[in-house]
């Protein structure tokens, strides 16, 4: 607190108001009054409207399944960024904050989900202003004609601003060579990187062999994405959590035969030689939701529905893979 | 700083070939003028600071996705870190300051040209840190480095994005225009 002798009590904001209108205090000083001000209340115009608190965000990221090395990793940059801001304050020599992260995996592995926890942990921790995630893939960046990728990354861009630009499969912007345009649009991000490196995080994501051929093809990349992040393969059992999760999510539950089924399904799949690209939690998630259709159409025409009958979803509404 | 410049110019970028503005003065005096953009520059900015001495709301059409969006703008008073000698100037800051705390979105112009000259009335202080630390809990806050076309603005500019780390931060020129695209793109995404 600043050094106020102040020989009142400071009640409401519009005291505060009067003690600079008639040159008592500063303007300095009005704010942190506001701010001390603001402390005793609960709800005031000070305080954003519902923020969340980093710990709830941490808990959230240890309730999904699986992913341990991904949790360790989030939580290593979460506390290097903390420990960089204090020695900032304390004006101790602090990197300067690189974030750019490239992210392997193949699809539905948790890629998104851990980079909205990560907009909205660094949100918290005001590295970024809204922490809002902006997911675009090669089309939403490659234009037709000479100058419109750049536009159109530019675009991409400023809407990310404040938050992060998720880059699905990135790779494909190397995909058609030196003449292609992804090339212009690689060219226009670094360019972006660099003007709006105070409040732009970009997150690069694709599978992990044509994440590392795009960073071998663009050596100039790495040094600039200094974050890499691997996502496995869930494992069956970690593939039937989810499973029961997102059922009790929506109030149903699997009978015991159908959860076996789901197992089967799934270990098939694995042998499956497009395993990589059937895409893991989303392809649990589509086995659930059409089971969910599935089972009401069973339902519809039966004389009587019990609660039990609502809540059950049975081994015959799980539909085969090659049905969805 | 170019608050009422900005505030013109990005009113006629925007389309609109006059601007309305509602004058509010602390001593509670309020009225209505219109003006041309053109002769609303020469009416109402001064290269001498406190020249804005009223809030200065004008209402200003932004396109959001297919549409527009009507905005409320409101031109301040320059805050200043010390006491000022002169009473309307305190009341004005009073009245600037209840506006800071009450807004959805906060647009702060800092002269970028001025950072390094520290002696101008123009030159970025505590001040302006204590209303980045407000703003930056609202629905919007963007820093917006103004003068860019001035000499030494650019070295301004870095001084501010190390000071301001973390915000989002346009390099502007309130006269040419500069900028008002990135500034149009921000508001719009923050409504
Ligand atoms: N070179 C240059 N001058 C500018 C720019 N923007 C504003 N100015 C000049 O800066 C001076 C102050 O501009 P105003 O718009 O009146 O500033 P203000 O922030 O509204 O000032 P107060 O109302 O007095 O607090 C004027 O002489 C403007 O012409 C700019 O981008 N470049
Ligand atoms: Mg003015």
């Amino acid at each position: 607190m600043a050094n106020l002798n102040l020989k009142c009590k400071i009640e409401n904001p519009e005291h505060i108001m009067d003690l600079i209108a008639n040159g008592t205090i500063t303007p300095v000083e009005a704010f942190l009054l506001f701010k001390e001000l603001d402390e005793k209340k609960e709800t005031s115009p000070l305080k954003p409207d519902h923020e969340e608190k980093i710990e709830d965000i941490l808990k959230e990221l240890d309730g999904l399944i699986g992913l341990t090395k991904v949790k360790q990793l989030v939580r290593e940059i979460q506390a290097y960024v903390e420990i960089q801001k204090r020695r900032q304050k304390e004006q101790l020599f602090s990197e300067s904050l690189v974030l750019h992260m490239i992210f392997k995996g193949n699809p539905g592995t948790g890629k998104t989900t851990v980079a909205r926890l990560l907009g909205k942990i660094f949100k918290q921790m005001r590295v970024l202003q809204k922490g809002h995630l902006v997911e675009v893939e090669r089309a939403d960046l490659v234009g037709e004609y000479i100058g419109h990728t750049a536009q159109k990354t530019r675009e991409q861009v400023r809407r990310a601003l404040g938050g992060i630009l998720f880059i699905d499969e990135a790779y494909s912007l190397a995909r058609g060579g030196e003449k292609d345009f992804g090339k212009e649009a690689i060219d226009t991000l670094v360019k972006a990187m660099e003007d709006y490196k105070e409040n732009l995080i970009v997150i690069l994501a694709g599978y992990k062999d044509e994440m590392e051929w795009f960073l071998r093809t663009n050596p100039g990349l790495r040094s600039r994405f200094p974050i890499q992040i691997e996502f496995s393969d869930y494992t069956i059992e970690e593939l039937l959590e989810i499973a029961k999760l997102m059922v009790e999510k929506r109030q149903y539950k699997l009978t015991p035969e159908a959860l076996l089924k789901l197992e089967h399904i799934l270990k098939e799949s694995q042998k499956n030689l497009n395993y990589d690209k059937m895409g893991n939690a989303r392809l649990v998630r589509n086995l659930i939701e059409k089971a969910i259709r599935r089972q009401a159409l069973r339902l519809i025409n039966q004389k009587q529905i019990s609660r039990e009958d609502l809540i059950y979803i049975k081994s015959e509404d799980i539909a085969e893979i090659d049905e969805i | 700083m170019g608050k009422t410049t900005f505030l013109i110019n990005f009113a006629e970028y925007l389309g609109a070939k006059t601007i309305e503005f509602e004058f509010a003065f602390p001593d509670g005096t309020k009225f209505k003028k219109k003006y041309p953009c053109k002769s609303a520059i020469s009416d109402l900015v001064d290269e001498n600071s406190h020249k804005t001495l009223a809030l200065q709301g004008a209402t200003l059409e932004i396109p959001v996705g297919k549409g527009k969006k009507k905005i409320q703008v409101i031109d301040t008073t320059g805050l200043i870190d010390g006491i000022h000698e002169d009473p309307k100037v305190r009341r004005s800051i009073s009245q600037t300051i209840y506006e800071v705390l009450n807004s959805q979105m906060i647009i702060h112009i800092i002269d970028g040209s001025a950072v390094t000259k520290e002696d101008l009335p123009s030159s970025p202080s505590e001040v302006d840190f204590q209303i980045s630390q407000i703003a930056r809990l609202k629905k919007g806050y963007v820093i917006l480095v103004n003068k860019m076309d001035l000499p030494g603005a650019e070295e301004g500019l870095k001084i501010i994005e190390e000071k301001f780390h973390g915000n989002v931060i346009i390099p502007v020129c309130a006269i040419n225009k500069k900028g008002f695209k990135e500034v149009k793109t921000f508001v719009a995404y923050n409504l």
